[in-house]
């Protein structure tokens, strides 16, 4: 059984008001977005949250640790015990937290930024295996070099990959999501491609309605929000 | 840690002893840094900076022929067209004046250092590994930083540390043996924590918070927080009017023992160590008369 519903959402350290301090407000927008996207998987019967990480297949209870104490902010936390998760699933599961869907039985995976499209889309039919009424949560950013001011320098098609993935989030296409180039995301420092395409695999041939709730680049880096049904 | 007893900073003709703060004038060779924005990159307008920082109270210039952020690709023969030439310049001009290069590369290093340079301020963190034997082999003194692993000319994405304090003391310590290890002396080498290179506005500031963890090294700290965007974030300035606070950083650092500092502004510079080395008791007041006739 392919999953139910799907929320995608990016992990900017940014998006917690106590690292970005007196600019917490600038995020308020895309805040409300990522909680309202999340809020549209409550009534699976679990939830798991896919972020990049290390190594692909990874795999944490919903009670791990996280901290944002390597960004500056050591006051906030998610789960328990000593900090295991990466940024990724650190940022999903402190935005669950604050959801409807917080109730739910929860998991964590980590996918590989470099992950080839197979792994991504094989990750993605393993996760969605079984009777369950799963949602997925898959925590992604588009491209970091969007502009002059972006933390890596404007690569001139950075633009239009972003818009492409937009398009398909918002479409709930997952054949163009499986198509996107992982040399050209590598290029474009665009994180979000391999849990896309976990996103991808795990809605296999199934019919999906989109809807994309935010897509702007702030910062200079592409943030999506995206939330699906069956 | 230095083996040397008395901890003695010695660059080029000059010595500099615990306690005694020296002034490092930037004066860029590039027509985009994000400070002056080519206001010396004219062959006169760059001697003229040279002439007034020395005669304001810089102890050392710092010749930059690259802007440290992104910007338009320099090769290393412009790179020393920039910098070669002037260095000679400066070094008949100023015969006792310590002179500073700002560069990344060893090539760059070799050349500034046979026309005169004293200090080759590797901001990179030794990213070309030639570094260390190139400023040896010119008996030039080297500034080891920290970068958090970032490539030269980029900015920092997400930069994450379990203890940027700690990561900032095992790099530039590390790089400082390697350093001695081949050749350097031990009394020209500095430690740079480098704020706002590889490191968020939280990061800079904790650094800046606990630098006495820097300098309980036994290595000279040179801080270099002139104008950067740590300051900006935090007063929610543009870099023009980051003059004030940067004075404060710079002296919170020199209380913490930091002993060259990296200015823009040197007559501010000056004016706030002076009062801090007479605070610390390593100086004493010009004159006191006041109550006292």
């Amino acid at each position: 059984m392919p999953i139910v519903s799907a929320a995608a959402c990016p992990h900017p350290p940014l998006l917690v008001p106590a690292v970005a301090g007196g600019a917490a407000a600038e995020l308020d927008v895309l805040r409300a977005a990522c909680l309202s996207a999340i809020d549209q998987l409550a009534d699976a019967d679990s939830l798991l949250i896919v972020g990049s990480g290390p190594a692909t297949g990874t795999q944490y209870e919903s009670s791990a640790g996280g901290s944002f104490g390597p960004y500056g902010a050591p006051q906030v936390t998610v789960g328990t015990g000593e900090p295991v998760l990466p940024l990724s699933l650190t940022m999903g599961s402190w935005l669950l937290s604050q959801s409807k869907a917080a109730g739910l039985p929860s998991r964590m995976v980590t996918v590989a930024t470099d992950e080839p499209v197979e792994g991504c889309l094989a990750l993605g039919q393993e996760l969605a295996a079984g009777n369950e009424r799963k949602a997925l949560l898959v925590m992604g950013d588009g491209s970091a070099r969007r502009s002059e001011h972006s933390p890596v320098h404007l690569h001139p098609r950075a633009e239009i990959f972003d818009s492409t993935v937009a398009a398909a989030l918002d479409l709930a296409d997952t054949a163009t999501l499986a198509a996107l180039d992982p040399d050209l995301a590598g290029e474009l420092k665009a994180a979000g491609r391999a849990p896309w395409q976990v996103l991808a695999g795990a809605a296999g041939p199934a019919t999906f309605t989109g809807n994309l709730l935010y897509h702007a680049a702030p910062y200079g880096v592409g943030y999506f929000v995206a939330a699906w049904s069956a | 840690m230095p083996d040397e007893q008395d901890h003695v900073l010695r660059l080029g003709s000059r010595s500099f002893g615990p306690g005694e703060f020296a002034v490092m004038a930037i004066v860029n060779r590039t027509p985009d840094s994000f400070f002056d924005r080519g206001a010396t990159f004219a062959t006169e307008a760059a001697y003229e900076a040279i002439d007034r920082a020395v005669a304001e109270g810089a102890d050392l210039v710092d010749i930059g022929g690259v802007k440290a952020g992104y910007g338009e690709p320099v090769s290393e023969d412009e790179e020393l067209r920039r910098t070669v030439d002037f260095v000679a310049g400066i070094r008949e001009r100023h015969p006792g004046l310590v002179i500073s290069v700002d560069t990344y590369r060893s090539g760059v290093a070799r050349r500034v250092g046979a026309a005169g340079a004293n200090l080759i301020n590797d901001t990179w963190a030794g990213s070309d590994p030639a570094m260390p034997a190139a400023a040896a082999e010119v008996g030039a003194g080297l500034v080891c930083s920290h970068v958090g692993g970032l490539t030269p000319r980029t900015d920092p994405h997400r930069m994450a540390y379990g203890d940027v304090v700690a990561d900032v003391i095992a790099t530039t310590t590390r790089l400082a043996e390697r350093a001695v290890a081949e050749g350097v002396r031990r009394d020209g080498i500095l430690i740079d924590p480098t704020h706002d290179f590889g490191k968020n506005t939280w990061q800079s500031l904790e650094l800046t918070r606990r630098l006495e963890e820097l300098t309980a090294t036994g290595w000279p700290v040179l801080v270099a927080v002139s104008n950067k965007d740590f300051i900006g974030e935090t007063l929610d300035l543009p870099p023009g009017r980051r003059g004030n606070g940067t004075l404060a950083a710079l002296s919170v650092s020199a209380w913490l023992g930091a002993r060259v500092f990296r200015v823009h502004d040197v007559p501010a510079a000056r004016q706030a160590l002076d009062l801090i080395a007479v605070l610390r008791g390593s100086a004493e007041p010009a004159g006191t008369r006041r109550s006292l006739a």
